[in-house]
């Protein structure tokens, strides 16, 4: 279980989140949309203490950082350390000292190879798999499936639903809004850094439908496409 | 990008040149002062400054901005104004031979541009515990191979200080490793306190000096079997200044070591007793700095 009470941030004037509260329970995966700049990811950063915030956050695993994976959008990588060290230096971050990399490498990567020269891809799931190695109780994933080939999109979300089934607490954020209705228990949509609304699994439709109306409307026609 | 690095630290370019230029001056003629090999150091430090900008995707950056000419003119100029100190420190030692082959060297290196090999991995003994040494290592192994050829000279002509300049260059290239901050994910990704996070970079980094100079450390003990003792305290001040590097670095993260930080890490080059008041001082900062990041009772 994570709980943020009252979760605020801005960066000079200019306020990011105000005030959130949310709960998050384990052996569920959550989904968190919004616009670009809707503050998915200063969110994410201040539950993981990545990002100076106010408000309270507490876990029933203490410290909640100590248990967390965190998955950035762009993660960075050194410019000569190979994907096994990258690994290696997380897992023993850790503590996680004699993990078999090489047999553990589900994604089939060049772990030899500096991970600098690796796709954006690639990147993403070199940055996953290290994660996953370090055997956390909580998840974040920021934008996981972005430029992720459709195979590895197959593997992660079989992943993240055996994360679920482990009881772990996942939290996803996603511009792909179909991916996150068949993995998520509760989607959040945050605007404006506050969550507007909570929506349980049977009001998935609804939400599409009603984000869909909102962003579209009349953009199309505006365009005046001939 | 310097001017600008500058004024985040608070401090007027201007000024700050004229520190570095200072800077520059006295240490060169430390150097000059205690080893008769100082042409060499000079030397090696202007390439290894000179080779930084041969970097291919920066010359490639400058050549589709500018075009072919205007980026060969851009380098030319930007190489002679990075090389004219060294040149100057070497010309007021009447190197005269050496100052011209520097200079041509430099224009010469204008005009190229190097690309690791992508694909090749350079092993690196230091695999099992990444980051600083495995990156540092394999960015500057041919300084570092340089390093390890002079120890042989040194035996050769029987000259214990140029061992020890060889130690010291080891040294100085792992201290570089620590200069810069890494990305705050990977101070925050440690399960630790403040206090075990520093004091493991401190244990690990000296595991790795060791390995690092222990070819010349082993070599010339056994060489310069009865001067064990400066053998001893030189390669003991490599290890302070290794310890004190990382703990500036945490002191002041996640920005970048600052100029009122360089300045007293400069003086203790000098005066090396004010290590013993540095490490403790720039600990307890460290500890204070990284609190929030991997002290999560301090949220």
């Amino acid at each position: 279980m994570i709980r943020v009470d009252e979760l605020s941030k801005s960066y000079g004037k200019n306020m990011v989140l105000s005030g959130i509260s949310l709960e998050f329970t384990k052996g569920r995966i959550y989904g968190i949309v919004g616009e670009n700049g809707a503050g998915k990811t200063t969110l994410f950063k201040c539950i993981a203490g990545l990002e100076p915030c106010e408000g309270v956050v507490t876990s029933d695993l203490t410290p909640l950082k100590n248990n967390l994976g965190l998955l950035l959008t762009e993660p960075f990588f050194f410019s000569k350390i190979t994907g096994k060290e990258y690994i290696r230096l997380l897992c023993n971050a850790r503590k996680k000292e004699n993990v078999d990399i090489d047999a553990r490498n589900i994604f089939e990567l060049p772990l030899n190879q500096y991970a600098s020269t690796y796709s954006t891809g690639m990147k993403k799931k070199l940055a996953l798999t290290a994660i996953l190695l370090q055997e956390n109780e909580y998840f974040i994933l920021d934008e996981p499936f972005n430029g992720v080939d459709i195979q590895s999109n197959l593997v992660l979300t079989e992943v993240i639903l055996k994360l679920k089934d482990l009881g772990k607490t996942v939290l996803v954020s996603s511009h792909i809004f179909s991916t996150l209705a068949d993995i998520c228990d509760e989607i959040y949509l945050l605007k404006k850094g506050a969550p507007i609304k909570a929506v349980q699994k049977d009001g998935f439709k609804d939400l599409e439908r009603e984000m869909k109306a909102g962003t579209i409307g009349n953009k199309i026609d505006q365009l005046k496409l001939k | 990008m310097t001017n600008r690095k500058m004024k985040d630290a608070g401090v007027e370019p201007l000024l700050g040149y004229l520190l570095g230029l200072v800077g520059f001056v006295l240490v060169s003629e430390y150097i000059f002062q205690k080893s008769e090999f100082a042409k060499y150091f000079v030397i090696l430090a202007s390439l290894s400054v000179l080779f930084r900008l041969t970097d291919k995707n920066r010359i490639n950056f400058l050549r589709s901005t500018f075009g072919d000419k205007v980026k060969n003119r851009i380098r030319l100029f930007e190489n002679a104004i990075l090389c004219l100190p060294f040149i100057a420190v070497l010309l007021s030692h009447s190197f005269f031979t050496e100052s011209a082959a520097l200079f041509l060297a430099s224009m010469v290196l204008a005009l190229v541009s190097f690309e690791s090999n992508a694909s090749f991995t350079i092993p690196t003994p230091f695999s099992k515990r990444p980051f600083e040494f495995a990156v540092g290592f394999r960015k500057s192994l041919a300084i570092i191979l340089m390093s390890y050829a002079i120890m042989p000279i040194s035996i050769r002509v029987d000259n214990l200080n140029l061992g020890i300049f060889s130690m010291a260059l080891i040294t100085f290239v792992a201290l570089n490793f620590y200069t810069k901050p890494e990305p705050k994910y990977y101070v925050w990704a440690h399960a630790s306190s403040p206090r075990t996070f520093v004091i493991n970079k401190v244990l690990v980094a000296s595991a790795h000096l060791s390995i690092l100079v222990a070819p010349v450390f082993i070599t010339l003990l056994a060489f310069f079997p009865t001067q064990f003792d400066v053998i001893l305290f030189y390669s003991g001040l490599s290890f302070l200044f290794l310890w004190t590097i990382i703990l500036a670095k945490y002191s002041a993260f996640p920005r970048e070591i600052g100029l009122s930080e360089g300045i007293i890490i400069a003086m203790s080059i000098y005066f090396s007793p004010l290590l013993v008041a540095l490490i403790p001082y720039f600990y307890i900062k460290s500890i204070n700095k990284l609190k929030p990041l991997l002290d999560d009772s301090s949220r």
